[in-house]
């Protein structure tokens, strides 16, 4: 989508101004919230809107045979406001230092990146009655379930213009749409029986899906009954399957740690070449999903996106790079550049950060393992892991686990009963030759599904550790 | 590498609130003629980040965004409007935005809870301010720490910050209350990593309090090189137990517990969805008597130090467990007309643009009467769980999950063998029962972190107090 109107686009209006010297880039944003917060299934509070204009200058100054990058974001559009910014980015550039003294901002030809569908028009041009709509369907879905019900949540949309202007004569933008859901199930069960149970989960797409709440209120209502019914596991190593929401908090973390140049520049990232993987694990990174939360056409730095290989069947493949990262290591930017990916989605005033190199969407190629049951049943012993509390997986350790907040024994081959409690964990990705979720990759679907910044089928890995009571 | 000099002095958006703050009251004034309550928050903030591993240095400076959130009693509920912007034509559309849902919604009812009617005027008391602390001294600090390091065998290298962050809030009300608050977060942190064929381990020292330069004091040879040697210890770490085991906390581990335990579930917003499994207990005793938790946002120099919450109440003192009872919860002015009680002085907004909840402050076990030798006998065989790196809550379901960066083997009453990540999990209520001690003061300390509500929202947030022995599963993580 382009910008309903170029020329008032932040970016630009600000490079306007600018009168320092070149090179400089800089990034701007015209953002609208609206959010509905529930308590139970009643309406808290509605907000919105929540408007925010803002950019960040970012300058490079050769020095020494490297470059001092200054940043600084203001949303002050005055011109002083706008000399200040620029004043405290030059100023911050005498004191930083980056080792490349090779530069190559993208250049306005070729960098719209075509159009990759990331905007949701209905929302777009009504927002809150979108909203609205959506949580009026989210409520519906509850309506009958007697054993069931919301016990908060939060519905939120961001809409935003993004443009990005350089000194190399890059002129780009494009409108996208996320929203944000947050919510708890909760199932009572009987007088008798177990407490409640809560399914509690988050969830970023970048459209509104409000005719496929039904199904999947009905799964969460299963899932919240399962949480109330589940014991601790056995303790010991087993196979366990992981599925894509499980596999959506660990594999952007650790691939994003270690394959990317800001990675190469610790000499931690992994050389094209060695083998890390099983010979069915196959990664990519794509920025070019439609509708998946980190696509876009271009980068935070204008650089067109694509799908760059990161594993080929077990080997190293290639590296991600920003156009920083990439001239320190004579490279070229694979559209890599990101902004405030750390702490989440890059929503939400990504303009305050400069950019950094990181993963976009990653995919984990389908392979031979068939539907959900055969993998089961290729498992015969074992767990099936729906929900870890927290995977807090480390980047550079690749150390990953948590609390099984929600799994099922697998016996015999089949699903069983529900686990709720103890611990499971190890490392996904290690050195070569080591063991590690990603060498013990023993069969992948042949489904993929998208689970917030992962597109893949669920795995089975052969022996994780879990921790349990007995 | 040479920094160059600058002689420029540090600009500062000191007094921008304070410039704006006759928009503000204006605007509080206008709209209090159209509804029976109305309230205003205002913030900018100062600051300054560097960064040195040895490859780059990076500085930067907290964005330059200011605005406001205006929020109104409609007669019914809520109604908020953020802007990003202090000038007179941005306050006018809020005030615009909330005259339009007025008018629709003639408001005769005050809201609920109490009004703040508090005056407070303080910033952080420091005689060594941080703005005093120009880009070339912090730059030459990070490569001291750094150096202090590299020392150390098989550091492969070194991630040096130090930050300080000023940030400065004006609430306003129609029940004449101003509080004008300015505190300074100050943190430095060494991030030492080490390698070996392949294999990569990292362990951190990371400091930060309210304060000025003083916090960077803790910043030496010592705690640097302490780190780096962990992780190269850890290095050839064994992996940790698993199973259900006695576990003993670190301070900082124990300050998970008490933060995600009691911390979220008694924050009282829980209480209203009726969605925290504490609430039908308040005033059971739950646990040994030798537990007490606290929530204190006025605990001095802490990280998450406040003046007053961001509905205007001072920060307060709140125990939540008192000798093994449950006593007390944290409120906004909402859950405590709820809940026929007074606010705690824990309304917090991330900024100006996200909403208020009930959020924790500094939450802390307070110290017992133990030795850690004491508690190591009395584990017997178990593990010890050290520098804490996540916590998740479980409001509804009573579980806990809390994540150590490493440990060491108890046995036989010795702390012996140092194992590598993991998990602990359990049920809170029956990790209570199973709490054997507590140590004394002076094992206490609070970590410096960040909370969110749920996965946004985030926060600054301490947790701490002294070792405690209770029993938990474990495993690698």
């Amino acid at each position: 989508m382009s910008l309903s109107r170029p020329g008032d686009a932040v970016a630009f209006r600000v490079a306007d101004h600018l009168a320092g010297k070149e090179p400089w880039e800089v990034f701007g944003e015209r953002i609208r919230r609206y959010e509905i917060h529930l308590s139970g299934d009643k309406i808290e509070m509605t907000r919105g809107p929540i408007t925010l204009e803002g950019y960040g200058i970012r300058v490079f100054r050769r020095r020494d045979g490297a470059t001092g990058v200054g940043y600084q974001a203001s949303n002050d559009f005055s011109p002083e406001g706008i000399a200040t910014a620029e004043e405290d980015a030059e100023r911050a550039a005498r004191y930083a230092l980056f080792p490349t003294a090779k530069l190559d901002l993208p250049t306005g030809r070729g960098a719209t990146g075509g159009v990759v569908e990331v905007l949701d028009r209905g929302l777009w041009e009504y927002p809150m009655d979108t909203l609205e709509s959506y949580v009026a369907a989210l409520r519906a879905a509850f309506q009958g379930r007697k054993q069931f019900a919301l016990s908060f949540g939060s519905v939120r949309a961001t809409l935003s213009n993004t443009s990005i202007s350089n000194s190399a004569g890059l002129r780009t933008g494009y409108g996208h749409t996320t929203v944000d859901l947050e919510v708890g199930v909760k199932a009572f069960g009987g007088p008798e029986g177990p407490a409640p149970g809560e399914y509690w989960l988050n969830d970023s797409e970048r459209r509104s899906r409000p005719a496929e709440l039904g199904v999947r209120v009905a799964e969460w209502c299963r899932y919240a009954e399962d949480v109330r019914r589940g014991k601790p596991p056995p303790t010991g190593e087993v196979s366990v399957v992981l599925p894509p929401p499980v596999l959506a908090g660990i594999l952007p973390v650790v691939f994003g740690g270690r394959f990317t140049g800001s990675a190469q520049l610790r000499r931690v990232a992994p050389q094209p070449g060695m083998k890390l993987g099983a010979e069915l694990a196959t990664v990519y990174d794509d920025g070019r999903i439609p509708w998946a939360p980190m696509s876009s056409g271009v980068d935070d730095e204008g650089v067109p996106q694509r799908r760059r290989t990161l594993l080929d069947h077990g080997v190293v493949s290639e590296l991600l790079f920003d156009t920083l990262h990439a001239g320190a290591f004579d490279a070229r930017s694979t559209g890599s550049g990101f902004r405030a990916f750390s702490s989440g989605f890059r929503t939400w005033h990504r303009f305050m950060q400069p950019p950094t190199v990181s993963t976009s969407t990653i995919v984990l190629a389908p392979g031979e393992g068939g539907t959900d049951a055969e993998l089961v049943e290729a498992a015969h012993e074992g767990i099936w892991i729906q929900q870890i509390g927290w995977s807090a997986p480390d980047p550079l350790t690749g150390a990953f686990g948590g609390e099984i907040r929600l799994g099922y024994r697998i016996r015999d081959g089949k699903l069983a009963e529900s686990i709720r409690g103890g611990t499971v964990g190890g490392i996904a990705l290690a050195a070569e030759g080591s063991p590690s979720l990603m060498t013990r990759l023993e069969a992948v679907g042949s489904r993929a599904a998208f689970s917030e910044l992962v597109s893949s089928p669920p795995v089975l890995v052969r022996s994780l550790s879990v921790g349990g009571e007995q | 590498m040479i920094i160059p000099a600058d002689p420029s002095p540090m600009r500062t958006p000191m007094g921008e609130l304070s410039d704006a703050e006759g928009h503000l009251y204006d605007s509080v004034g206008r709209l209090a003629e159209r509804g029976p309550f109305v309230e205003v928050l205002a913030e900018a903030a100062t600051g300054l980040s560097a960064h040195y591993d040895g490859h780059t240095t990076t500085f930067q400076t907290p964005s330059r965004i200011r605005g406001a959130v205006f929020r109104a009693w409609t007669g019914t509920g809520w109604t908020e409007v953020s802007v990003s912007g202090l000038d007179a034509p941005s306050l006018r559309f809020a005030e615009g935005m909330i005259e339009r849902v007025l008018s629709h919604r003639p408001a005769h009812d005050s809201p609920p809870g109490v009004s703040s009617t508090a005056r407070l005027e303080k910033v952080t008391p420091t005689a060594r301010p941080m703005r005093d602390m120009a880009e070339e001294e912090m730059g030459t600090l990070a490569r001291d720490v750094f150096s202090w390091t590299t020392g150390v065998p098989d550091i492969h290298e070194t991630q040096v910050q130090i930050s300080w962050r000023q940030d400065e809030r004006l609430y306003l009300n129609s029940a004449a209350a101003r509080c004008l608050q300015g505190i300074c977060r100050v943190r430095g942190a060494v991030l030492p990593v080490a390698m070996e064929n392949g294999r990569v381990e990292s362990d951190r020292f990371v400091h930060g309090g309210v304060g000025g330069r003083e916090v960077l004091d803790a910043l030496t040879p010592e705690n640097a090189r302490k780190a780096a040697e962990s992780a190269r210890d850890l290095l050839r770490a064994k992996a940790p137990p698993a199973g259900k085991l006695p576990v003993l906390l670190s301070p900082s581990l124990t300050g998970y517990f008490a933060h995600e335990s009691f911390g979220h579930g008694a924050e009282a917003d829980q209480f209203v969805r009726n969605r925290s499994y504490l609430q039908p207990m308040l005033g059971q005793v739950l646990a040994p008597e030798i537990l007490t938790i606290v929530d204190n946002g006025a605990y001095p120099g802490a990280w998450s130090e406040i003046y007053c919450d961001d509905e205007g109440h001072p920060a307060q003192r709140t125990v939540l467990v008192d000798h093994g009872r449950f006593t007390g919860a944290l409120h906004d002015r909402d859950t405590a007309a709820a809940l026929g009680t007074l606010p705690t002085g824990n309304t917090r907004r991330s900024d100006f643009l996200s909403r208020a909840y009930v959020r924790m402050t500094n939450t802390y076990v307070e110290p017992g009467e133990s030795s850690f030798d004491e508690l190591v006998q009395e584990a017997r065989n178990g593990v010890l769980l050290e520098s804490g790196s996540a916590g998740i809550e479980d409001p509804q379901g009573g579980q806990i999950q809390i994540k150590a960066r490493k440990g060491h083997l108890i046995e036989n009453g010795k702390v012996t063998d140092l194992v590598s990540s993991m998990a602990l999990s359990g049920r809170v209520l029956e990790f209570l029962t199973l709490i054997r001690g507590v140590s004394g003061k002076q094992d206490f300390a609070l970590d410096t972190g960040a909370c969110g509500k749920g996965r946004t929202d985030l926060l600054p947030n301490s947790a701490g107090g002294p070792y405690l022995l209770s029993s938990a599963v474990v495993g690698r993580a």
